[in-house]
């Protein structure tokens, strides 16, 4: 119930009803001054009619204020309503309805919330009366949208059929901004509408700061679908790879965190992992309230390549995301040519003992992604590096004149270099070779060998984790390990400290990078083995290998990608070939969106936005492009977590939200059972008649 | 003749009274001896007295044994025999001084008893006249010489309105000088108690004597026609004031006028005391012809 005003301009006009009083005080004041014989006579007639006189101009001044308040507010047009409907009577509405199609409706109101909330928005268009005109705006909207207000019903009704459940969280922001940047221009009642499930998500980072446009003037009218009986409320919180990289033929783990946010315990839920919709393990589970619980999967891939990976949760009486989708791109096993200038009879004492077990800790063939051939130096001359991806010199003494054009052929392919330093490395021959050459395959020329007493070694002080072979290395315990370790021989390079991906505490680069063509070079100043330093003995040190070695074999390769949130963009990065094309993405509902390849920096960049469904959405690069080594070819959405948590916020929650715009909820119920509009103007004009005509007729007694 | 006397002597208002004159004459001529012998028979004595000189007396007039004798001025009157004497008293307190448009009460008053007196003088009747407020300003007995007028004009015109009102005692006392009957001639707004001015009224009436009573009232004194709220101030007291609004009271104002006239005339009609209301835009012919009609 409630009373608002379609003119509220007019309303200033109440200030006015002060003026008969000013006029009868200021006339008070300025009194004519008239000499007179007779004023015993004028004192007798005003004790005669004193009291009624007295009376009679009260009651005159009051029916003028009166008078003025009353035309003040016939002006303002005051109109009186109960209930949340638009019915008969008043000016023109202009009318704006937010419908909540964030993934929570369709679990509220025991699976009919966002049924619910489409028949009260037919339900409000329907309402509309001539001249009155309406704008339909989703709260999960692109931005894009060329909203509007309009006056055709049916065009309203055809709009409302074609919203439907979007997977990811209301951007009520966005959508409120966009009503009253609608609103800004009409004159005559503007009203908007939120039809909500009332859920939290969506709510939790809101605040009327977010707003780019608001008036306060206009208040928001929040229509609540209706509440569920508290359900099993469970969805998969998150999946993760638990084993080493994910390549052909090797066991792949994956843990999945299921998590229940309601208040009885989710007993015998079924998880399932598919790869490929192929189901590949099943397990059933039982998560407490409010608790978590985890599920382990292990499988295996037979084939290169991309796959699609799900994990379901299924439970009769569900309510909740119950999937959560990523992607795979398993990969055939590395070759890697690992050449030994140190090599020992005694293997442990072998410049690449620790390498290789980095590599493949077993020592099995099947058991790593790793494949690595070592070899001598003199051997090089006769070995094609073509095979491999990825070529690792370690303690190489001097390198063969016909090495150098090999490596640069190589590398501009693509190919991976990784240099590690040594008691038998030539630095003049180093520089020459590597650092003179053109182009250069080595970031900066080496300057002088530092080796001191082990007890003296440096530590590893700086670590750009943000750096793309360094991105696994912000786990605290790994940082930690490297941290720990301490070098006391290395290649002093003239690379400046800041430029390296770590460096020691003095600031001298342990590691630093050059790009060669479309491959790439890493020096590392120590030793692969333990000679120079005891980082091969850390626990770092396994997957400090694998991730340079992964990185120089081109990327994420053999890895899992869990995707993004569903809302959120997606940038792509292509050679600059691909300036000018457009990259096409298929949807999960089919739809296919072409998107541009813009230059940036010096790459072909893109950023698609509409990634407004929870699935796997799939890729084609253009043809004409080279091809980019590790560029995935298809990547996951998935709904956010927590907008499976069916919580609600409160009516006085929301009002503190959305202060200092006024906020009132109405159940849908009293909007289906109606409610009643009057336009309070006819009444107000008799009640002016009546008191003019008393005034007139009072005055005159007067 | 100064401009004053030409006031009171309008040619307008003096040509209507002619006209009532000679009216008045061929009703007089035709029954005065009569009236007069019944009305004032044993009261025809000669009388002498001197005053001092006053300008416009006539040069022939000035008793030069009395010039030796005391080195001033003096005139001999003789008293004409006559059978009316007219004692007109003539209101000249404060509230008199009112016009809302035009000629004020007191001049209006002063010109009605000057018509009067001439009126009488033509007619060879004793005429004399008192000013007063709340005392006696100027005390003119009555004689029948043709010249008094002058005096008589002199004394209206000496003084201006000013001062209080207080009818009732000045009637009183004025009662107490009239030693001989006759004409009583009350020209006064009678802003008084009403009760006091009745008693000395009656007072007169008690003593044989004709009263008449001129009640000038200003016109907007008995419609109040002004507009808008109002702070009257009283022309005799100071401290008499009131705001009001004339709108709001004008209905009741001129009732409470009415009752008051009307009470003043029944009063006079009950003590055989002729009581002429007249208002001060009313033409001065017509108050005059209440007189003649008086006298008729």
């Amino acid at each position: 119930m409630s009373i608002f005003f379609l003119h509220p301009l007019y309303l200033l006009g109440l200030v006015a009803a002060s003026l008969p009083i000013l006029i009868h005080l200021l006339n008070r004041r300025k009194l004519k001054r008239i000499r007179f014989p007779a004023v015993r006579f004028i004192l007798l007639s005003q004790k005669r009619i004193s009291r009624s006189y007295r009376l009679r101009h009260w009651l005159l001044l009051a029916l003028r204020t009166l008078a003025v308040v009353f035309l003040a507010l016939l002006l303002a047009n005051p109109i009186f309503q109960t209930g949340a409907g638009l019915f008969a009577g008043g000016g023109p509405v202009s009318l704006v309805i937010l419908l909540d199609n964030s993934l929570s409706m369709t679990w509220s109101a025991d699976g009919n919330g966002f049924k619910q909330a489409k028949e009260a928005a037919r339900f409000l268009i329907a309402s509309l009366n001539d001249g009155d005109r309406a704008a339909l705006i989703p709260t999960n909207l692109t931005g894009k949208e060329p909203f509007r207000l309009k006056g055709e019903k049916e065009v309203l009704f055809k709009e409302l059929e074609r919203i439907e459940i979007a997977d990811g969280t209301a951007n009520i922001s966005a959508a409120l901004t966009k009503a009253y940047e609608l609103l800004n221009e009409p004159a005559g009642q503007k009203e908007i509408r939120l039809i909500t499930d009332m859920g939290l998500t969506g709510w939790d980072q809101f605040s009327t700061s977010s707003l780019k446009q608001y008036d306060p003037s206009i208040p928001l009218k929040t229509i609540r679908t209706g509440k569920q009986q508290q359900p099993l409320n469970g969805t998969i919180k998150e999946v993760r790879l638990a084993s080493q990289g994910v390549g052909v033929n090797l066991p792949l783990r994956f843990e999945a965190t299921v998590a229940n946010f309601g208040v009885s315990e989710i007993k015998d839920a079924l998880v399932q992992l598919s790869i490929d919709g192929q189901n590949k393990e099943q397990k059933l589970t039982s998560i407490p309230s409010r608790g978590e619980a985890a599920v382990s999967f292990q499988t295996q891939l037979t084939q290169a390549g991309p796959h699609v990976g799900r994990v379901s949760l299924k439970k009769d009486g569900l309510a909740g995301n119950n999937a959560v989708h990523f992607g795979l791109d398993a990969q055939d096993k590395l070759r890697i040519l690992v050449v030994d200038g140190d090599p020992q009879t005694s293997l442990v004492q072998s410049e690449t003992f620790f390498l290789i077990r980095a590599l493949n800790p077993a020592g099995e063939q099947d058991s790593s992604l790793y494949l690595p051939t070592v070899i001598i130096a003199d051997g090089l001359n006769a070995t094609s590096l073509e095979p491999y991806q990825v070529v690792i010199l370690c303690n190489l003494s001097s390198l063969p004149d016909s090495l150098v054009p090999k490596l640069q052929n190589y590398l501009r392919q693509g190919g991976g270099l990784l240099i590690f330093g040594g008691d038998r490395v030539q630095m003049e021959n180093y520089n020459l070779k590597l650092a003179q050459s053109s182009p250069p395959l080595l970031p900066a020329p080496l300057r002088e060998k530092k080796l001191g007493p082990e007890a003296g070694g440096e530590k590893i002080d700086r670590f750009d984790v943000a750096h793309p072979a360094l991105q696994g290395f912000s786990d605290p315990i790994l940082l930690d390990s490297i941290k720990s370790a301490r070098v006391w021989g290395y290649s002093r390079t003239t690379a400046p400290g800041k430029s390296a991906l770590i460096s020691l505490a003095n600031g001298d680069p342990l590691l630093i990078e050059q790009k060669v063509g479309a491959g790439r070079v890493i020096f590392f100043s120590t030793s692969a083995d333990r000679d120079w330093s005891d980082l091969p003995v850390k626990t770092a040190y396994l997957p400090l290998i694998q991730s340079l070695t992964n990185y120089l074999a081109g990327g994420k390769r053999g890895a899992m990608d869990p995707g993004i949130t569903v809302g959120n963009p997606k940038e792509f990065s292509l050679p600059p070939s691909y300036v000018g094309k457009s990259l096409k993405i298929i949807k999960p509902n089919k739809q296919e969106v072409e998107v541009p390849l813009a230059p940036d920096k010096d790459r072909a960049s893109a950023t698609f936005q509409e990634n407004d469904r929870a699935g796997i959405y799939r890729l084609s690069l253009p043809v004409g492009g080279e091809k980019e080594s590790g560029m995935p070819l298809l990547y996951a959405a998935n709904s956010p977590f927590l907008e499976s948590r069916l919580d609600e916020i409160s009516e006085s929650e929301l009002q503190a939200k959305l202060k200092p715009i006024p906020v009132e909820v109405i159940s849908i119920d009293s909007l289906q059972q109606g409610g009643t509009r009057m336009d309070l103007a006819l009444p107000l004009l008799g009640l002016l008649i009546v008191t003019l005509l008393t005034e007139g007729w009072l005055a005159q007694r007067i | 003749m100064t401009n004053d006397e030409k006031n009171y002597f309008d040619p307008k208002v003096l040509a209507g009274i002619s006209n009532l004159y000679l009216r008045a004459r061929w009703v007089v001529e035709g029954m005065m001896s009569g009236v007069h012998r019944s009305r004032s028979k044993g009261f025809s004595v000669e009388f002498e007295e001197h005053r001092e000189y006053s300008p416009g007396d006539e040069i022939r007039r000035i008793d030069w044994k009395a010039l030796g004798k005391f080195d001033r001025y003096f005139i001999k009157e003789y008293e004409d025999e006559t059978n009316l004497r007219a004692y007109l008293l003539v209101d000249t307190s404060g509230s008199m001084d009112y016009a809302s448009d035009g000629i004020t009460k007191f001049d209006y008053g002063c010109t009605l008893a000057a018509s009067l007196a001439y009126l009488i003088l033509r007619q060879q009747d004793a005429a004399g006249v008192v000013t007063f407020s709340d005392h006696i300003e100027a005390f003119i007995p009555p004689k029948a010489k043709r010249d008094y007028l002058l005096q008589i004009l002199h004394a209206l015109e000496n003084r201006g309105p000013g001062g209080e009102t207080n009818v009732g005692r000045i009637l009183e006392e004025i009662a107490g000088q009239i030693k001989r009957r006759g004409l009583v001639v009350l020209v006064s707004d009678l802003l008084d108690e009403p009760e006091k001015i009745l008693k000395g009224l009656r007072l007169f009436r008690f003593k044989g004597n004709d009263v008449i009573v001129f009640h000038l009232l200003d016109p907007a004194e008995l419609s109040l026609p002004f507009d808008g709220n109002i702070l009257f101030e009283d022309l005799e007291e100071l401290n008499l004031r009131v705001v009001a609004d004339p709108r709001a009271i004008r209905k009741t104002y001129r009732e409470v006028v009415e009752e008051f006239t009307s009470r003043m005339r029944q009063e006079c009609h009950d003590n055989i005391i002729d009581y002429q209301l007249i208002s001060t835009s009313t033409p001065l012919d017509r108050a005059l012809a209440s007189y003649l009609s008086w006298r008729g």
